[in-house]
């Protein structure tokens, strides 16, 4: 192609490399504060990696008894009593994620496998499907919280799995169904000849052709369900606890925001994300624009 | 024994000829002399345990606290002594302390019985209340509680609600000033104030004098700034509602029509805002715990806040410790004489669910957290949010030196003249009218009088959207029940 | 003889649906999804509608469906009221402000992706970090990036060559600034891998002719590409926009729509007048009033995606 000058290829370089540090800042910030004492949380001018690293924050998070101990030895630690647990926040987020992730994409495979290969409801229907996800949540939350509480559903694991499972719906009936697409009917129609039932057609045939695809949808909804907020806030009411709200809950009445814990916090919480983010990359494009646009 | 009977069964046995008037309060009081033997107030923790473990009757039963992020260290000691008492485990379930009002309003909603017991704020209670989520503590009260309970209170109004109990409080939220004493006893600065204003530096009396001081020494360029009071969210309606009070009148008037939009009202607001030029730099912006540190860094004059506060200020973690003179809220002159006026805001109140499966238990918890004995205990916690309430409060050594002796005389008159919160259905509402007017008038957006007119007629229609009627009757208790002192006093 | 389907199935797999059934298969297996959608959506959106016609408040001490009607006195309030006039109209505008600011981020950068050269791979690693980032974290992040004693200040005072302690998150006039860039710093990689993605996809043959026939390459970006990635472009657009007006995370973390009302959005709106002054039968009337709002806009814009669909 064409060659570019010093020039340009000087402001490609800045460029990209502004980029980087941009999107790198804000969470080397938070792991960072992760391991500062407390006295260098809010020390001006601001401190960028800590001189005296510690894990005292991470104690408080996950080894209270520890944090304790150690505050009671070092002068100058920060300790502080919790009474919710980061593990109780991290094994209800889990639940609910895999519960809800678990229904999203078994519904949702047999709910596009319908679509795609019996025109089920015509061509508009997946569109009601799309409707759901242009809700404001807000919207229906109290109604949401009438409806679970007649349902025996309030501030339950199940309750926010089926509040889940219904807005995220939309994102493994559309990414499903465009992996579904792609396989020719074809080879369902020959499996059919030889006698199998549709839905055996299907798992035998097409489904093993697409499991990659559904394995990536499983792991979007995932972070999707793991990342929630608003239903978590505002479904809950102390019983279930997600790393979502777990993070607010390190204030304490001398010091007002934890601003280390929370960093420790949310540093953690966020990994699986991550991870499972750099598993998916390849078909977050596809998951993000509902399976419009593919590689 | 003999509070199975009805009334009318007790009152045949007990009457001593005195026919017709069963006026409440004298039955209350007679079938409650009849139970002083079972209850007092010394030991009303054994009983109410005792009792607790008699209704538990040898089942497992659980109790779940509803409670604030950050109150665990007041409760924990507390209900370990009760399992051991009772056999009655207690769980906790814990909310951000933003959202526990609302989420014991939503228990009204879905009654899903997921707690027995809840610390929600004070001034939240009437909107509790009128949604149904609170038990009527009347009858539980009537039963158990000693005579003496609440006499040993400094602050009970928010327990009440139309004249019914329906939680105790267990925090003392009255609003203390504090100030460096090194400036207000330097002999070189009382010289140049006095020559200037005739009077020598002292704690202030008045809101008058409090300003004339702050400007007095407000020298930013010297690195020292008259006040580290707030003008942030709530702290500015609350700073304005003593200024308002101060002048000498009720925010509403016997048929709930606003008067804080009156001349005492658009000069306290005035005041208000000319007293802001002579705070820190960070009045406009800073939350709680940023002017903890601010004022702890010992270069402003004189700061507002609660025990809370002292509690930081009293710490190692602040550079004044030990440096300060407190003071009441500042009063005014009206009708010639001093009016002073402190004021309970925020607080908290243990309450019971009508959703709860066993409100019989969960009140005598209740009643127990906060006997004397226990309620003690509570409040030495200094990371918790309990501040003390209570005489005997005052007497313990290790809440003197939690919060130190001098802070704590002033609390105790605090709380034992604070004037009330807004009680009413909508507080939230109301207040944040309120606010919102005040802050704008306070950036200049808008001319005080304005603001404040803009409050009443919100004001009207929310009064109207919750019921005139029944705002009124609850807006006449609440006034009958300004301490007695500052009662007449009022307009 | 198969039931009849609402349209036309496929005929090879309607050889073999012999037997009548109570339910068509296919319908049958779409039911658990479109169960799970009528209860969890459906059902609450009705008794929105309901709600919206009452006044009703918890704090009312009656059952939401012995609530008294109010009819369309809520509509009118709203109408009138000018702080949800100013959510919606302040919630537009980040729409407007984040969505094209991310897309153009995005394009910019994208083009710079095109070729190939050492370390792309990894570059585009990081550069999709922030959208792989718990958005209440990173919410948590930028609170702390703009305190006004953090390192945006300082970096500033460093630029600006004086003490610059501005509280950002406390001005009403400033406080919507940390929460768009904490929305255009989350969702810009989403864009840019769309974008990139596009770009990659477009037909090699009309580029390269371009090229060798002496175009520039602004030429080439805008006369060839851009007109080839419209529909990538407006599938982008759409998308981000849809969820950019759905904002709540980092606005309830940040300032919780303060100070006063200055960064409510909808979302916030509708949270604090429903979880601060519990006026659910208002609320629901102006969720309601949204609702119909994006659905239409929607149902009439989604007509490009179904054409691309197919």
């Amino acid at each position: 192609m064409l060659e570019d000058n010093l020039w340009v290829r000087f402001l490609k370089r800045t460029g990209v490399g502004l980029a980087i540090v941009i999107a790198f800042f804000p969470i080397f910030w938070l792991v960072s504060t992760s391991f500062k004492p407390i006295d260098e949380w809010q020390r001006f001018p601001p401190v960028w990696i800590s001189s005296e690293p510690t894990l005292q924050n991470y104690r408080i998070v996950f080894a209270p008894k520890a944090a304790q101990e150690f505050a009671a030895k070092q002068k100058g630690a920060i300790s502080y009593k919790v009474s919710g647990s980061a593990w109780k926040a991290f094994g209800d987020s889990a639940v609910i994620a895999i519960g809800a992730t678990i229904f999203s994409v078994l519904f949702g495979t047999l709910a596009a496998y319908s679509i795609v290969r019996f025109h089920t409801g015509g061509s508009s229907y997946p569109f009601q499907f799309l409707v759901v996800r242009m809700f404001p949540p807000i919207a229906i939350v109290v109604p949401m919280v009438v409806l679970f509480s007649i349902l025996r559903l309030s501030d339950s694991y199940l309750g926010l799995i089926l509040a889940y499972t219904a807005f995220t719906l939309p994102f493994s009936i559309w990414m499903i169904r465009s992996f579904i697409e792609e396989v020719p009917e074809e080879l369902e129609g020959a499996a059919l000849i030889y006698g199998m039932r549709p839905l055996q057609a299907f798992l035998k045939v097409t489904f093993p052709l697409i499991r990659g695809g559904v394995l990536a949808t499983a792991l979007f909804v995932f972070i999707l369900n793991w990342s929630e907020f608003l239903f978590a806030l505002t479904l809950t009411s102390g019983h279930v606890v997600t790393v979502t709200l777990q993070v607010a809950n390190y204030v304490s009445a001398s010091s007002g925001k934890l601003y280390g814990v929370q960093a420790a916090m949310g540093t953690i919480s966020t990994l699986p994300v991550i991870l499972f983010g750099y598993v998916i990359q390849r078909h977050l494009v596809r998951g993000l624009s509902f399976g419009a646009i593919k590689r | 024994m003999s509070y199975r009977h009805s009334r009318r069964s007790f009152l045949t046995q007990a009457a001593l000829g005195t026919a017709a008037l069963t006026v409440a309060p004298s039955l209350v009081m007679s079938t409650r002399a009849a139970r002083a033997a079972k209850l007092s107030l010394e030991n009303v923790h054994v009983d109410a345990a005792r009792r607790a473990k008699e209704l538990a009757d040898g089942k497992p039963v659980t109790l779940t606290i509803l409670e604030p992020s950050g109150s665990l260290g007041n409760i924990k000691p507390i209900a370990e002594q009760w399992k051991a008492a009772t056999g009655i485990d207690i769980q906790y379930v814990e909310v951000p302390l933003d959202q526990i009002n609302q989420k014991v309003l939503l228990e009204a909603v879905s009654k899903s019985g997921s707690f027995d017991i809840a610390l929600p704020a004070s001034f939240g209670i009437p909107d509790l209340v009128t949604s149904g989520i609170l038990v009527n503590l009347d009858e539980l009260a009537e039963k158990y509680e000693p005579e003496a309970y609440q006499k040993d209170y400094l602050y009970t109004i928010a327990n009440y609600y139309k004249g019914s109990l329906y939680g105790y409080e267990t925090d003392g939220d009255a609003y203390v000033m504090f100030y460096l004493k090194d400036w207000l006893d330097d002999p070189e600065e009382n010289k140049k104030f006095s020559d200037k204003h005739g009077y020598k530096l002292k704690v202030p009396d008045t809101w008058e004098e409090l300003d004339a001081m702050m400007a007095f020494f407000h020298r930013p360029e010297r690195g020292r700034f008259g006040g580290a009071l707030y003008r942030t969210q709530y702290f500015i309606a609350w700073e304005w509602w003593v200024r308002f009070h101060a002048k000498g009148h009720y925010p509403f008037d016997d048929n709930m029509t606003p008067q804080i939009n009156n001349e005492a009202g658009v000069k306290a607001l005035e005041e208000l805002i000319a007293a802001s030029k002579f705070l820190y730099p960070g009045a406009r912006s800073n939350g709680l715990f940023e002017n903890f540190e601010a004022f702890g860094q010992g270069d402003k004059f004189c700061n507002i806040g609660w025990g809370g506060t002292q509690k930081f200020l009293n710490s190692d973690k602040s550079k004044v410790r030990g440096k300060l003179a407190f003071g009441p809220m500042p009063g005014g002159i009206v009708k010639g004489t001093l009016l002073k006026t402190p004021y309970f805001n925020w607080g908290w109140n243990y309450v019971v669910s009508s959703a709860s499966k066993q409100p019989e238990i969960a009140y005598l918890f209740t009643l127990y957290a906060c006997s004397p004995a226990m309620s003690t205990i509570a409040v030495r916690d200094v990371d918790g949010y309990f501040d003390p309430f209570r005489k005997a409060h005052y007497k313990d050594p290790q809440i003197i030196q939690n919060y130190s002796e001098p802070f704590l005389a002033v609390h105790e008159a605090a709380m034992r003249d604070s004037i009330p919160d807004l009680y009413l259905r909508g507080q939230g509402e109301y207040f944040d009218v309120l606010r919102v007017n005040l802050q704008a008038a306070d950036v200049g957006e808008k001319k005080p009088k304005e603001a404040l007119d803009e409050v009443a007629s919100k004001w009207d229609t929310i009064t109207r959207r919750m019921g005139k009627q029944s705002q009124v009757v609850q807006w006449r208790f609440i006034k009958s029940n300004y301490p007695e002192g500052i009662r007449n006093r009022l307009a | 003889m198969a039931e009849p389907v609402r349209s036309p199935p496929s005929p090879r797999l309607e050889m073999r649906m012999g037997h009548r059934r109570l339910i068509p298969f296919n319908v049958a297996i779409a039911l658990p999804a479109q169960l799970t959608v009528l209860t969890v959506v459906l059902v609450p959106t009705a008794i929105v509608v309901w709600l919206s016609f009452t006044d009703w408040q918890p704090t009312q001490g009656i059952p939401w469906y012995q609530a008294e009607p109010v009819w369309f006195w809520n509509y009118y309030d709203l109408f009138h009221d000018a702080r949800f006039v100013a959510a919606v109209l302040r919630t537009l505008l980040i729409v407007a402000v984040c969505v094209v600011v991310e897309f153009l981020l995005a394009m910019s950068l994208a083009l710079l992706f095109l070729d190939d050269w050492p370390w792309r791979k990894i570059a585009i690693s990081i550069i999709i970090l922030p959208m792989m980032v718990v958005p209440v974290d990173a919410a948590n992040a930028f609170f702390m990036l703009f305190n006004d004693r953090g390192p945006i200040n300082y970096l500033i005072s460093i630029i600006v060559g004086r003490q610059f302690e501005f509280a950002w998150l406390a001005d009403p006039n400033w406080a919507l600034l940390p929460i768009m860039l904490a929305e255009i710093w989350q969702w810009t990689p989403l864009m840019f891998l769309l974008v990139l993605t596009g770009l990659m996809n477009l037909p090699e043959n009309q580029i390269r002719a371009a090229y060798v026939l002496g175009a520039s390459r602004t030429r080439i970006v805008l006369r060839i590409m851009l007109p080839l990635l419209t529909p990538v472009i407006i599938i982008a657009l759409l998308v981000r926009s849809v969820e950019t007006f759905k904002i709540f995370d980092p606005v309830y973390i940040l300032t919780r729509g303060g100070p006063g009302a200055a960064t409510e959005t909808i979302s916030m709106f509708m949270y604090n007048g429903a979880f601060v002054y519990f006026r659910i039968g208002y609320i629901a009337a102006a969720a309601l009033m949204i609702l119909v709002v994006v659905a239409a806009i929607c149902v009439n814009l989604s007509r490009p995606l179904k054409r691309h669909h197919r």
